[in-house]
């Protein structure tokens, strides 16, 4: 089984993205729209375009409430279903503004119902 | 709070993102985070009591205007664009709350529906000429 070193690249961007912006809003008590702000001018600035998209929309995780996401390990693991969705849906949708979010919504939203499932 | 105010602001950040991405050609991820930033800051600076809620409508529109020119081809298609976000998001403040991705749904919807409200105009506009050129046809023969 060969693995593919740009995928692996985008499911520890998304998942780092993810992590960092829970911590932003949360911990530090940013808000998740400055945090998610903040994420995505340095993921811009530090970034290539494609990157920089997938630190972006990864990051629309991190602004989940506490209720959706209790807990960092459940950040980290939105992140990584953020970045599974964005390797499939790459050419889906592309150019329509809001796909990020719509991702991140699912990622978010898989990760509520098994961690509710879970208990 | 006012539709309307939530329509104005989601229509300016809107086209503010969209102009900084295509004309200033800044690319669509530091266009809508900047945007994003700046109302995170400034709204609830200078409106505390409704800035909590304009903030989340620029960023959501924001997150629209990272349309791309060729399905947004024009300043226009961005306004309307952003109004619909701003009357989505109006309609739709209780679902799903707290979720991340929802402000980005929003975007996405508002976008389709333009698009589909453009297509759908384009289509009838060639259906009336097909109509009117088998009439002209007719009243020849």
């Amino acid at each position: 089984m060969t693995v593919d070193k740009r995928k692996l690249e985008i499911l520890a961007l998304a998942t780092g993205s993810t992590a960092l912006t829970w911590i932003l809003n949360h911990h530090l008590g940013l808000g998740p729209i400055v945090a998610n702000g903040l994420i995505g001018v340095l993921a811009a600035f530090l970034m290539p375009g494609a990157l920089a998209g997938v630190a972006y929309t990864s990051s629309f995780v991190g602004m989940s409430s506490l209720a959706v996401l209790p807990s960092l390990m459940l950040a980290l693991m939105g992140g990584l279903f953020a970045g599974l969705v964005i390797i499939t849906t790459t050419e889906i949708y592309a150019g329509i503004g809001g796909k990020g979010g719509t991702t991140a919504a699912a990622a978010a939203l898989v990760t509520r119902a098994i961690s509710g499932f879970l208990g | 709070m006012d539709i309307l105010l939530i329509i104005l602001t989601a229509i300016a950040a809107g086209v503010t993102t969209y102009f900084i991405a295509n004309n200033l050609k800044k690319g669509a991820v530091l266009a809508s985070a900047s945007v994003t930033l700046a109302s995170g800051i400034i709204f609830p600076y200078f409106f505390p009591t409704t800035g909590s809620t304009l903030m989340v409508v620029a960023a959501c529109a924001s997150y629209g205007g990272m349309v791309s020119r060729k399905n947004a081809p024009t300043i226009l298609d961005m306004v309307m664009i952003s109004a619909i976000i701003g009357l989505l998001f109006s309609i739709t403040a209780t679902s799903y709350a707290g979720v991340g991705g929802r402000l980005g749904t929003i975007a996405a919807i508002s976008c389709f529906a333009w698009l589909g409200v453009k297509n759908s105009a384009k289509a009838a506009s060639r259906a009336r000429k097909s109509d009117f050129l088998s009439k002209s046809v007719g009243i020849w023969q």
